[in-house]
This record gives C-alpha cells, structure tokens and sequence, in this order.
C-alpha cells in the first residue's frame, strides 16, 4: 500500500552520479541539508558504478586511475550527513518540489534549491539483428557486468563510437569474457583532431594511456573506421558481420565479414537525460557534439528556471571529469545563494577548461550520418511499439517530418521508454535528414513510468 | 505560378482525413484535391483521443448517425485494415442506486432501436471480465463498439483517397494564413508554403474552425474547447479486455452541459472509460472541463479519473503509467457537429464540433459532406447537422 510522505532540505539533488556526489558533499559539509535521489541501488552513477552491497569490483585493478577519484568520493560521500535515497525515481517536479516512488510509496521532497544531476543514456543506432537477444549496448553491458558482476557470454564484439567503448571493453576482459573485435566507427583521422582534448589534459592523457596498456594486455586491437552492419542468429545471436565504413559512416559492403560471437555491445555515444529539465521548463538547445539537447546553463550551473541548477552529462555529454567540476559550481553557486559565501572563481575555470577539452575530444565521436545506412527497410527502429524503418519512412512521407509527426505517424516512440531508445535516430532514419536537429521532445507526467497508486499517493506539493 | 486546386481542405484530424477520403472516392478521379495542416497530421485532437467507436442509443437522429459511420469503420477495417481495429464491445458499469437503474434502460433502448445489447448479472459479469471489481453486481454489454487508433486511421484513409485519386496532395507543416475573395465567392487560400487558387474550401479545423471562419470575415462560430485528461499504462496487459464505461458517461458526455463554455471558472467533471489497447496498454479516460485552449494537465481530475478506474478495475493500481495528457474536444454549442456548406460564402463548407465523438463519427461526416459538395442523395438526413443554423 502507498502512503504519503513529505520531506524538507535545503537542497534536493536528482542523480548520485560524479555531478551529484561532488555537490552534495561539498553542499552537506558547508552545513547545508541536502537529500540526494538516485533510481539505482548504490551511489556512483554510471562511471563508479559500485556492486550490490557495495562489494569491491572483484577483478581489482580492472578499473581506471580516474576511479580511484571515485572511491575517495564514495567514501566521502558515505561520511557527510547526506541523505542518499537510493532506488528512488523521481517522476515529477516543479521548482522546489520533486515528487519520486521509492519501495512502493510516493513521497514529495520540498527543497530550495533543485540540482538536476541525471546523467545520460546510450544512443542507439538499429541495425539489422540489433534486437536480438545478446546484442545489447555498451552501457547495459557495463551495467551487467561492473554492476551486477554478471557474465553475459564467452565471445564479445564491441562497436560503436565515442570513449565510452573502452570501459566497455575493460570491463569484458577484466571478467574473462574474449573481446573478437573492438570497432570504432570513427576514422584514425577525426580521431586525430581529438587529441588536443586528451593530451592538453593530465588525468585524460592518464586514463588513455592506461586503457591502451589494458587493451594490449588482453591482444585486443581497436580498429578504426569499422563498424557492425548486422547480427545474426538462431533466436540469440551467434554471428555478427562486421566491416568498414566511410568517413561519414556509411558502410562499403565489398569489406563486410563475418565473425562468431555471442555478445554483442553496440555502443555509439550517449544521449543527455534532459527530462526532468524540460518538465521543469528549463531551457534546451541541440549541439550535435554533445549527444543532442542539452539543458542551458550560464556559469554558474544556472538553468533558465529560477532555483533550478544542472551539472554533468544532462548539460551535453562531457564525462566524469566535467560532471566533477560542474558539481563543484553548483555547490558554489548554491553556497553563495543559501549562505552568502563568495564562490571560488577557481571553479568556475576549472569546470569551463573541462568542458573545453570534453569537447574536443568528443567532437571526433559526434553521430557520423552515414550510420544511418545500416537499417534496411525491414529493421525494426522502435523496439517497444515493433516498428520498423519503413512503417516510419511511410509515416515521414505522409504525416511529416517532425519526429512528433513521425510518431503519430506509425506510434513509434509511444511505448515505455517514450523515445529515449529510439528517438535520437529516428528522425534522421525516417525523414532522411541527418542532420536536422530533431525536435524537442514533449515530457509530460510522469517523467518516469510510476504506478497509478504512487500517482495517487502523491502528496500535494 | 500559382498552385490551383478544385478543393482545399484545411485541417488534416480524422474529421478533414475521412473528408477527403470521401471526396477522392465520391468525386472524379481527376479532381486536384489538396489537404493541408498547420502541424502533423492528426497532430491535434484526433491524435490525443481515444479511439472509441461509439453507438449511442439514447436519441434515434443520434444513433442513426452513430451506426452509420460505425458501419463505414467495419469497412474500411475489411478493406485495408493497419489501425489496431478491436471488435471489442462497451462494457457499462454502474456503482450508485441510481445508475445501476439506468443499466436496463440502456439496454432497452438499444433494443428499441432493432439492435441488441445485454443486461449481465453478477456472475455473467464475473465471467466476461474476471479482472472488475467483485462487489459490481450488473452491467450492460454492448457488442457492437469498438476500438481504433486513430492516428494510423488518418494515413489508412489519406493512403486509400491517393490510390483512388492521384491527384491530392497531403501537405502537413502547411498553416493557412489568410484567403482572398473574389466578390462574394473565394478566390484562393493563402498558406505559410504559398497560395493556392481554389473556389472551394472545408474547414476542418476542430476548435480552431471559429479562428478559420474569422479568418474569412465571418462570424466565430459556437464552437468551444472542452479539454480531456488521459492516462496510458505500460504494455504489462490490461486487467480488462472489454472497454470499460461509467453508464453514467452517456449523461456526462452528451447531455445537456452544466456550465457555459465561456465561463472560466468550470472545475470540470469525470466519467470512467478504460480502454484496452491491442499492444497490453490500457488508456484511462476520460473528463471534461471548459477552460480555454489550456492544454497542462488537471492534476485532480487526473486522480479522480485514476481513483474511479481502478474502483471498476482494482488490478490498475498497479499498473504502471507511462504518459498522461490533454486533448481538445472540440464541443459545438448545441451539442451537434456542424456539417454542410456556410450559406454566406459561397464555396466555404463547414466540418467540425464533434466533441467526444469526431472518432465515431469521422467517416460519416467526410460522407455527408462530400455527398453534399457532389451534389448526390446523403446516406442519413444532414439537416440537423446544417451549420447554416447559426447563420444569423
Ligand atoms: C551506461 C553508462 C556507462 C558509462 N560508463 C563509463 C565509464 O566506464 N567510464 C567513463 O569515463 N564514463 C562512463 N560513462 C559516462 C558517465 O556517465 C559520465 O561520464 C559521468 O558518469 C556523468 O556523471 P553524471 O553525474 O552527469 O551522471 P551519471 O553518472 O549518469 O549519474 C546520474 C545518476 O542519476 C540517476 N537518475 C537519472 N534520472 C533519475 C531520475 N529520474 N530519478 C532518480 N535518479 C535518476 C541515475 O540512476 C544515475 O545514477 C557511462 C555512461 C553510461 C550511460
Ligand atoms: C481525451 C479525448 C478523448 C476522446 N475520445 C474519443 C473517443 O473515444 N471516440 C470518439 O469518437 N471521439 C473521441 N474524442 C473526440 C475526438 O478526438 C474529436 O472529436 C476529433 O478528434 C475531432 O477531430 P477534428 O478533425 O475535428 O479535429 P483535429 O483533430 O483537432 O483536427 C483539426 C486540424 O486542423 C488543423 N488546423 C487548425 N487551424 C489550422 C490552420 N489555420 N491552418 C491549417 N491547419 C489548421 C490542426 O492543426 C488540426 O490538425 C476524444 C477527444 C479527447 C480530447
């Protein structure tokens, strides 16, 4: 049964990932009340992601130097009189409020500040077979292994694009899993013009030279400008062909071949969660670079909604290391508000210098067009309502372009996970025009699928 | 150059798709038919409804047009097929003394009208719908509604009018502006992707037809906003297969309304559907309330639509909600869509107002109309529905 539940802070911070743990810790050491809400089990987020239980990952060694980064955090973070609220979803808010589900029962968190900290989510791009059981993304798969310790296979492929496909190789050799093919969409080329962002950067240029010690380790060879055309099986996947592609991704199927796997982690870059921000009515604006809309925020980590602040990867895909340092802006900035403490310029230059190097570096990982080309007409696009690219390319020609138009066009997008899947592709797959921004999508309530009890447990706000 | 056209319809909800689906099949196939819409196709109301195909036996004018375009629907259905058809029956539920009475009623009205519908008692109700409430003693079930998705039914038809006439053309993303007017008769209609000359038009704009017609000189016509909240569940199966109704929706919806459309201060009101869509989600409807072309969701009436549905149905508690939203019913003031031509305009026809049944009531309305522009006998009487009726 749900019952109602009312909670007061100074400050409620949605997500318990890099961004949300640096603000929260240095907000709760300055005294101030702060209650932190994350969906998952553990604080961490995506990137510190801690077992059940908080057990130590058991192939120690198998992380990063940046993690050790996260450990002090974690630790940190355990010490201050924060309160972690964790398998906690948050499925409305308004400024001040956050209405969330937690076990069962709807609770309302009333706050003076809101902290939008919800990270990002992987981009899918379908091609064919990428619905078949084994294939999964390269985030879901560091999930099942570095979160749950599972071992999801014996033969893994992984292709995508963006750095996110080296923790995803690591975690696969760290847990015995054989990686068959590491493929990077993007050309050795782009890649090139990305090493102004890691090398002008001490803990970047670390972390790079540790992931190519780990892969060399394990004889995994990434290859440049390749890529999954498909996958293939008997009901899970047992085979995947693979080949190269063009400098705007377009597969040259005179290379394909194919290669006997039985995982698959498809992984091309991420998308920020900005729904709770649009539900807010903060403002948003695409940049291709950063994974698509992202909220807009001014220096100090202000969205355009009074009381209302953003930090990490819900302000344009950046990694750890921005999300870090625009934690740390947030807690300055709400430290100057709340407490009338100057906030340290440092900071502010600190999380602007991370941002500039995220960028360039990602800039070399932005969405390659061509990609887009591994669909055939037949391949499903979205996986909840079980559409595929011609019912959308049918639905584009008539009921328009917008990808609203597309969706009402064919229900692509109307399921469970409203778009977050599919979304970022399917413009560009159905109109055909990859690079037209797509339309900012509508959030309503709820922001996350809660029950009608929770719904109607809620406490008024 | 100039864009001609013989007919331009403006408005592409279900209403302006079955007009021209009519019209390409009723007129010859050379005609230049062009449908335009400010945003996507059924974009609007029509595609925030839902989409019960609704008999009502409360009136014989109603039910005679109600039946009628049900009837179209099942053809169409044989036909092509691709818009979720379920031959799902209504299912009316009662829970006051009152209402429980009118269970009967309803039943004989059907009966009255040469149709039939079914008075179940507990156990029958029980084993129709095992997932309902178990205190409910006595329903009414009437198998002749059923479900569609209405956005799907609105390429469904344009699709089929394009086979049948080659010559329209669908321009979503294409807002009217403004017309020109030669003498008393139109001349041409000018849109945000240029102007078309045309000397016919059909406005089927839903609650915006009284923006259209002022755009061309006229008076507004009686046509108000009557908003709806509703809910969509996950697709973890529903706990009913049969659409579900309060028996007393037939009151709330299309009887007498108790507030005037212009006030602002209508706190609104409920009646329960719930809908089993053919995917295993369950849409939960549905209320009304007059307040304008306000489209953010009325978060108490939201819950007292969640608390009524999961009294009938229990097993929706906890059902997950992935969405909610407001749609627009557009309600004409006398309660009956405007369908025919506007006397003062020579060339200008009138489709819209339908409120809560422009779903039901799409088809019949494109036939009416076009057998009205075609100048051939109507299928049922349109004089009810003549938007001349307003003319002052
Ligand atoms: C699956 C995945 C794996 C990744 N792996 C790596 C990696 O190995 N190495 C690397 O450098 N980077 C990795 N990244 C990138 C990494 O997410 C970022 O660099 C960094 O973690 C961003 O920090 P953040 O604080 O913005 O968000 P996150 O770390 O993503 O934290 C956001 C937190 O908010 C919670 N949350 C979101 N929405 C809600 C809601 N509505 N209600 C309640 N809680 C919510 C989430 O559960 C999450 O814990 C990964 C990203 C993803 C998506
Ligand atoms: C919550 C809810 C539930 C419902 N459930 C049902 C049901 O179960 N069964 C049923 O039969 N009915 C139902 N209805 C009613 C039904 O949805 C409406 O009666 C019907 O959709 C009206 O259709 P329409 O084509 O007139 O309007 P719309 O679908 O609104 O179409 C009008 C179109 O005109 C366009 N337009 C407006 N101005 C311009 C301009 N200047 N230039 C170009 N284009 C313009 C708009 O963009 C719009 O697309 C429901 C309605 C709601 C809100």
């Amino acid at each position: 049964m749900t019952d109602a539940r009312v909670l007061d802070a100074d400050v409620g911070v949605v997500g318990a990932g890099p961004a949300g743990m640096v603000a929260s810790a240095r907000l709760a050491a300055a005294g101030l009340s702060v209650v932190v809400l994350d969906e998952g089990q553990r604080a961490g987020g995506q990137i510190f992601r801690q077992l059940p239980g908080g057990a130590p990952h058991p192939a120690r060694g198998a992380e990063p130097p940046s993690h050790a980064r996260g450990d002090t955090l974690l630790a940190a973070f355990a010490d201050r009189d924060v309160t972690l609220r964790r398998g906690a979803t948050v499925w409305d808010a308004r400024p001040g409020r956050l209405w969330f589900e937690q076990d069962g029962a709807s609770w309302l968190l009333r706050c003076r500040r809101i902290v939008l900290a919800p990270g990002a989510y992987d981009r899918c791009v379908p091609f064919p077979g990428w619905t078949l059981p084994g294939v999964v993304t390269a985030g879901a798969l560091q999930v099942m292994v570095r979160g749950f310790g599972v071992v999801p296979g014996q033969r893994a492929l992984v292709a995508g694009s963006g750095p996110l496909l080296l923790p995803t190789v690591t975690a696969l050799t760290g847990a015995g899993v054989e990686v068959v093919a590491a493929l990077e969409a993007s050309s050795r080329w782009r890649a090139l013009r990305a090493l102004g962002g890691v090398l002008g950067n001490g803990g970047r240029r670390r972390e790079a030279a540790w992931y190519a010690r780990r892969l060399l380790g394990a004889g995994v060879r990434l290859r440049w400008g390749w890529t999954v055309f498909a996958c293939e099986g008997d009901g899970r996947v047992q085979r995947a062909v693979i080949g190269k592609v063009d400098r705007d991704g377009r597969p040259r199927r005179d290379t394909a071949r194919t290669i006997e796997v039985d995982v698959v982690g498809a992984g091309f870059g991420l998308v920020p969660s900005i729904e709770l921000g649009l539900r807010l009515g903060c403002a948003a604006r695409f940049v291709a670079a950063r994974g698509g809309h992202c909220l807009v925020v001014d220096g100090a980590q202000r969205t355009s909604v009074p009381e209302v602040l953003a930090a990490g990867e819900i302000c344009g895909v950046g990694g750890a290391e921005v999300a870090m340092a625009e934690g740390d802006v947030v807690a300055g900035t709400i430290l100057h508000e709340l407490r009338g403490i100057a906030p340290p310029a440092a900071a502010g230059r600190r999380a602007a210098a991370e941002r500039r190097a995220a960028d360039r570096l990602l800039a070399a990982f932005a969405p390659l067009p061509g990609l887009h080309e591994l669909a055939t007409p037949a391949t499903i696009v979205c996986r909840c309502e079980d559409v595929t690219l011609q019912q959308a390319r049918d639905a584009a020609a008539l009921h328009g372009t917008s990808a609203r138009a597309i969706k009402l066009g064919c229900r692509a997008g109307m399921g469970p996970c409203q778009a977050r899947i599919c979304g970022p592709s399917l413009q560009a797959l159905a109109a055909g025009r990859p690079d037209q921004p797509m339309d900012l999508p509508v959030v309503q309530l709820p922001v996350r699928p809660v029950t009608t009890a929770t719904i109607l447990a809620a406490p008024a706000g | 150059m100039v864009e001609t056209a013989d007919l331009v319809v403006v408005g592409g909800g279900i209403v302006g798709c079955s007009v021209v689906h009519q019209l390409a099949r009723l007129l010859p196939n050379t005609t230049r038919i062009v449908l335009v819409d400010r945003g996507p196709i059924a974009g609007a109301t029509s595609g925030s409804s839902m989409g019960h195909l609704m008999v009502t036996p409360d009136d014989a004018a109603a039910y005679a047009l109600t039946i009628a375009s049900v009837r179209l629907w099942r053809d169409l259905q044989q036909r092509r097929g691709g818009f979720h058809y379920q031959a799902t029956g209504a299912l009316y539920l009662a829970d006051t003394d009152a209402d429980v009475a009118m269970l009967p009623v309803l039943r004989d009205q059907f009966v009255a009208r040469g149709d039939s519908a079914e008075l179940l008692d507990a156990r029958q109700l029980r084993d129709l719908e095992p997932g309902l409430a178990p205190d409910l003693q006595a329903a009414t079930f009437y198998p002749g509604d059923a479900v569609v998705l209405p956005m799907l039914a609105c390429g469904v038809m344009l699709r089929e009018a394009q086979a049948a006439c080659p010559g329209l053309v669908v321009r979503p993303d294409c807002a009217v502006l403004g017309f020109d007017r030669d003498g008393d008769r139109l001349a041409a209609v000018r849109t945000a992707q240029g102007t078309i000359a045309t000397r016919t038009v059909v406005n089927a704009t839903g609650v915006w037809a009284p923006d259209l017609a002022e755009l061309l000189g006229q008076p507004r016509l009686p046509i108000f906003p009557r908003a709806g909240n509703l809910a969509i569940t996950g697709h973890h199966g529903t706990p009913v297969r049969t659409q579900l109704l309060e028996v007393s929706y037939l009151r709330f919806a299309h009887g007498a309304a108790a507030v005037d459309p212009t006030r602002t201060d209508d706190r609104g009101g409920h009646a329960v559907n719930v809908q089993p869509q053919s995917n295993g989600s369950c849409l939960i409807g549905s209320t009304r309330q007059f307040r304008g072309m306000d489209r953010t969701l009325n978060r108490e009436l939201l819950h007292r639509s969640l608390l009524r549905a999961q009294r009938y149905a229990p097993g929706l508690a906890a059902a997950p909600i992935v969405r909610t939203w407001v749609g627009l019913r557009p309600y004409a003031i006398d309660k009956q869509p405007l369908i025919g031509p506007w006397p003062p305009v020579p060339g200008l026809w009138i489709a819209a107002g339908h409120e809560g049944l422009g779903i039901t009531l799409g088809p019949i309305t494109g036939r009416l109309l076009a057998q009205q522009i075609a100048g051939v006998p109507c299928d049922v009487d349109p004089t009810p529905y003549l938007p001349a009726r307003f003319c002052a």
